[in-house]
């Protein structure tokens, strides 16, 4: 069975027996046929084979068995107060050693009841097989450690470093198996650690599997990518040097020419790095020994103090190629890192600009493609909590559900799922998960399955923004959250309001009918007959404002579900004008209506009786405010392709910031005495029924002579325009 | 001869347009205010004997009208009120006010009302010693309930309960006026006490406890004794 079977398995049952009873029940023909037991037995099933492998499923059964039981520790919440005697400090790389120090350093920590912290380092621009070290950091954190990533030029100055400042008392470290060569140049990392450690403890792990790979620098795939540069460049610049050279030396004489082969040295350090400075240096000592040194044009030496000066050459040339190599290095180091803390800032105004939940995840999206050049894809929760695309960037990307579900997965469980993780590896998204200290906030998905996997430096990019991201992401959700909590504020108060109104408009003529009645039933006889004539009066007129009154709920409530239907049909301006004035006259008698249509008016496309509607709540909203005894004038001229109709009164006007407002429900101007009037739904009746039939009306103030206000209603004029005559 | 003059304090025109004639026509000389400064004034300079008040004014809230009102004048207030308001009412009984209408109503009801207010802001009302009503009568000099001339045996706090209520007689008394009077200013929020005393004096006083005719609930503000 293959060791992933084993690592993938729900479970893992242990069937045990010692090495003598299984070659008994191979005696007995119980596990293969006779002639193949006896093959067997001879071959590989020897007691000592027996035992080992005894020890290996032993072993790996204890292992899951511990990861499981520090898992069920984890998560029935058994976090307490850690002892503090005791920290661990594990180091871990992308080695398959790093698993089992991580396992051994699980044990430990558990058994020592000590907190333990995982870190990785890796030198500076080194690419590193990150998806095993990331497998392992995953683990480790599984397992309850905390997680650290780490770059730095000198490992051990880093480690110790981080030791005393995290109050470490015990290291745990792996040790790689070591050709002979490096086991004779350098000391292995665990023996200088021991070197280092002083009063912490060094726990080494050792590898007890072949390892299928080795960790560290692959010079060639560094090579490959600029072997022209390295090898092209130093070349160039020699024998450049060796021209300027030549030409001084037929000059003048020169005592140092070595001097300028450093400058060569020096320049390809810079400009192309250290490997191919130290290309330069061995060409100069090439060439300098060659063009310059006697006798010229061979590599013979003649003085034997020439000979001493060539190699101090030689060694000042490497030494200055290391320097300078180092210090390109260090440039491109800080361009890189300064380039990608501008990114980071620019993202985070970026961020900051954005308040709601799309803006954010767009935000997002785009700077993660544009940083990594993969397709992004972000999710969050709906309300429910079922989990939907947010965003995709670019958007003619697809996530099919297969990807669907290792978002999912990923959401839940808050870890990696998709390609190159344990979850779901076919989809071609790598999906991660956004945490904030709550709880995950939304999963980001990288197209990874593609065009490869992320570029060294772009994993702590990610890193970064989506740091960001999950703190604005949470930012957003509150925002809304709030925003949705002001809307239903914002709905209660319209409630209010309508009830307000309701008890008041229903009640008031209600009160009056009801005490005129009752008046009149009980009193009447003592009453004068004026008297009485004007209680039946007031409940006529109570009755009709009650009728108008439900008649503009009723509409409303129309308008609200959408239910209004226009019936449009060819209508003539002066005939609903007219009907409009009969029925405001009655209410309204003895006001003054200046009435002037332009003669050439043609037909407009409306519906008759919600025009008549709309016309009579302008009118009866000038004879409220327009002011006792002021004339109401009404307009109509046609206007390009529309009639504009107009109500112009000559109140106190309206203050331009409650234009708008006006044609809001509910909303009421005070009267000049500071009573509140009227039902608050006329005006924004009348702007429903003119949007319904396809037209506009807005309002003016002030009108005339800075005094009053003026609706206008503009409505479309009818497809095949009449002229007056024709129609008559 | 007037029987009492009537200040209407209502913003809307329409209701002094009915209760002006109504209220002449049933004897009061009535007087008209539409804003709450015009109330103060006419209440301070004019003497009525009963204010009926609207408590959606146009200048300042009703129920600021009240507390003004009650800190120099022991003048009834009758408000007028919505009904399914329970709060804006019980808040302007406990600020003062000494009954309540609810809009829309008859003008019996309101006159019934008026007459009530009025009667009790005559001195003899406050030192009654004798309360009859139907068949029961109570001695409150003597602390002596009786019903169809039998003894009805009350504990102390029924009887002050009782007594209490028979006091005002026609007016509303809200749950907190009575359980400020009978068990004190600690106890406003017991509202359980007065069920279970009022249960029990209904069982003791009325016909038919299940129809309650002399102890009236008046839901969400409190109780009313008939008269």
């Amino acid at each position: 069975v293959p060791d992933i079977a084993l690592k993938k398995a729900d479970e893992v049952i242990l069937v045990d027996l010692p090495p003598a009873d299984l070659i008994e029940r191979l005696k007995q023909g119980k596990v293969y046929l006779p002639d193949n037991a006896e093959r067997a037995m001879e071959g590989f099933f020897r007691p000592a084979n027996l035992t080992a492998l005894r020890e290996l499923a032993l072993r790996r059964a204890a292992d899951r068995v511990d990861d499981q039981m520090v898992d069920f520790l984890r998560r029935s919440a058994i976090e307490g107060p850690w002892a503090t005697g005791e920290r661990l400090l594990v180091l871990v790389g992308p080695d398959p050693l790093s698993e089992k120090v991580v396992r051994t350093a699980s044990r430990l920590a558990s058994g020592l009841n000590a907190p333990w912290l995982v870190i990785s380092i890796t030198r500076p621009g080194a690419t590193v097989d990150s998806g095993r070290l990331e497998e392992t950091m995953r683990l480790a954190e599984r397992l309850g450690a905390e997680t650290r990533r780490v770059t730095a030029e000198d490992f051990v100055a880093e480690i110790m470093r981080t030791a005393r400042r995290e109050n470490v008392t015990q290291i745990v470290v792996g040790r790689l198996p070591r050709s002979l060569f490096a086991r004779l140049t350098r000391r292995s990392l665990p023996d200088r650690l021991i070197g280092q450690a002083g009063d912490i403890n060094v726990h080494v792990v050792s590898a007890d599997v072949p390892l299928d790979a080795r960790p560290g620098f692959n010079w060639r795939t560094r090579s490959n990518e600029n072997a022209l540069e390295a090898i092209g460049f130093p070349l160039a610049a020699v024998v450049a040097i060796t021209l300027v050279g030549k030409a001084i030396t037929a000059i003048l004489t020169l005592q140092n020419i070595a001097m300028l082969y450093l400058v060569a040295v020096v320049v390809c350090g810079v400009v192309s790095g250290r490997r191919s400075a130290v290309f330069a240096a061995l060409l100069s000592f090439v060439a300098y020994n060659f063009f310059f040194i006697q006798p010229v044009h061979t590599f013979a030496i003649d003085k034997p103090h020439e000979f001493f000066a060539l190699f101090v050459f030689l060694a000042a040339a490497i030494f200055t190629a290391e320097l300078s190599g180092r210090l390109r290095e260090q440039a491109e180091r800080a361009r890189s890192q300064e380039k990608a803390t501008q990114a980071l800032y620019d993202f985070s105004r970026k961020l900051s600009g954005a308040a709601r939940l799309d803006n954010v995840l767009d935000a997002t999206a785009a700077h993660l493609y544009a940083e990594t050049g993969k397709g992004t894809a972000l999710l969050t929760p709906r309300q429910d909590g079922e989990l939907i695309i947010g965003t995709v960037w670019p958007p003619d990307l697809a996530i099919d559900p297969t990807a669907m579900m290792a978002a999912r997965w990923a959401f839940e469980k808050s870890e990696l799922a998709g390609f190159s993780t344990a979850t779901l590896p076919q989809v071609p998204w790598q999906f991660r998960p956004i945490l904030t200290a709550r709880k995950p906030v939304a999963v980001v998905g990288l197209l990874l399955g593609e065009n490869g996997p992320l570029r060294p430096g772009d994993e702590q990019i990610v890193h970064g923004v989506l740091e960001q991201a999950a703190v604005a992401i949470d930012r957003a959700r509150l925002f809304s959250e709030s925003a949705r909590r002001a809307a239903l504020e914002e709905s209660d108060r319209l409630h209010t309001a309508l009830f307000a109104s309701l008890s008041h408009d229903l009640k008031t003529p209600l009160a009056t009918i009801s005490g005129a009645a009752t008046s009149l039933r009980d009193l009447g006889d003592k009453m004068e007959e004026p008297t009485r004539r004007d209680l039946l009066t007031s409940i006529e007129e109570e009755a009709s404002r009650l009728g108008r009154f439900v008649a503009n709920l009723f509409d409303m409530t129309r308008l609200e579900a959408g239910t209004l239907k226009p019936n449009l049909e060819t209508i003539d301006i002066p005939d609903v004008v007219d009907g409009a004035l009969q029925r405001v006259r009655k209410v309204y008698p003895g006001r003054i209506f200046d009435v002037s249509l332009a003669a050439d008016l043609p037909s407009i496309e409306a519906d008759a009786h919600l025009l008549g509607q709309v016309l009579f709540n302008l009118l009866e909203n000038a004879c409220k405010y327009g002011g006792e005894g002021n004339p109401i004038s009404i307009f109509g001229r046609l206007d390009g392709n529309e009639v504009a109709i107009s109500v112009t009164d000559q109140g106190k006007g309206i203050p331009e910031k409650d234009l708008e407002k006006i044609f809001e429900k509910f909303y009421r101007r005070q009267k000049s005495d500071g009573r509140a009037a009227g039902t608050g739904l006329g005006l924004s009746i009348a702007k429903g029924f003119i949007e319904a039939m396809g037209g506009t009306i807005k309002a003016e103030s002030p009108a005339v002579r800075r005094r009053g206000t003026r609706f206008i209603v503009r409505l479309p004029v009818a497809r095949e325009p009449r002229s007056r005559d024709s129609a008559r | 001869m007037s029987e009492g003059r009537i200040l209407v304090v209502d913003d809307e025109p329409q209701i002094h347009r009915f209760l002006k004639p109504a209220l002449s026509a049933a004897g009061y000389d009535a007087l008209q205010a539409f804003t709450a400064a015009e109330a103060e004034r006419l209440a301070a300079t004019s003497a009525p004997d009963v204010i009926i008040l609207d408590l959606g004014l146009p200048d300042k809230d009703g129920k600021e009208v009240i507390r003004s009102l009650r800190t120099w004048s022991k003048l009834p207030i009758i408000v007028l009120s919505a009904r399914g308001v329970e709060a804006e009412k019980i808040e302007a009984l406990d600020l003062g006010a000494d009954d309540y209408v609810e809009k829309p109503f008859g003008i019996g009801e309101l006159l019934a009302r008026i007459r009530t207010a009025i009667r009790h802001r005559e001195p003899a009302t406050v030192s009654m010693s004798r309360f009859d009503i139907g068949d029961l009568s109570i001695d409150l000099a003597k602390r002596i309930v009786s019903r169809g001339g039998e003894r009805v045996h009350l504990t102390p706090k029924e009887y002050d309960l009782l007594a209490h209520m028979a006091r005002h007689a026609g007016l509303v008394m809200t749950h907190r006026q009575l359980l400020v009077a009978v068990w004190g200013p600690a106890h406003t929020e017991d509202l359980h006490y007065l069920r279970v005393f009022i249960g029990q004096l209904r069982t003791k006083i009325e016909r038919d406890p299940s129809a309650p005719d002399l102890i009236r609930t008046e839901p969400g503000v409190g109780y009313r004794f008939a008269e």
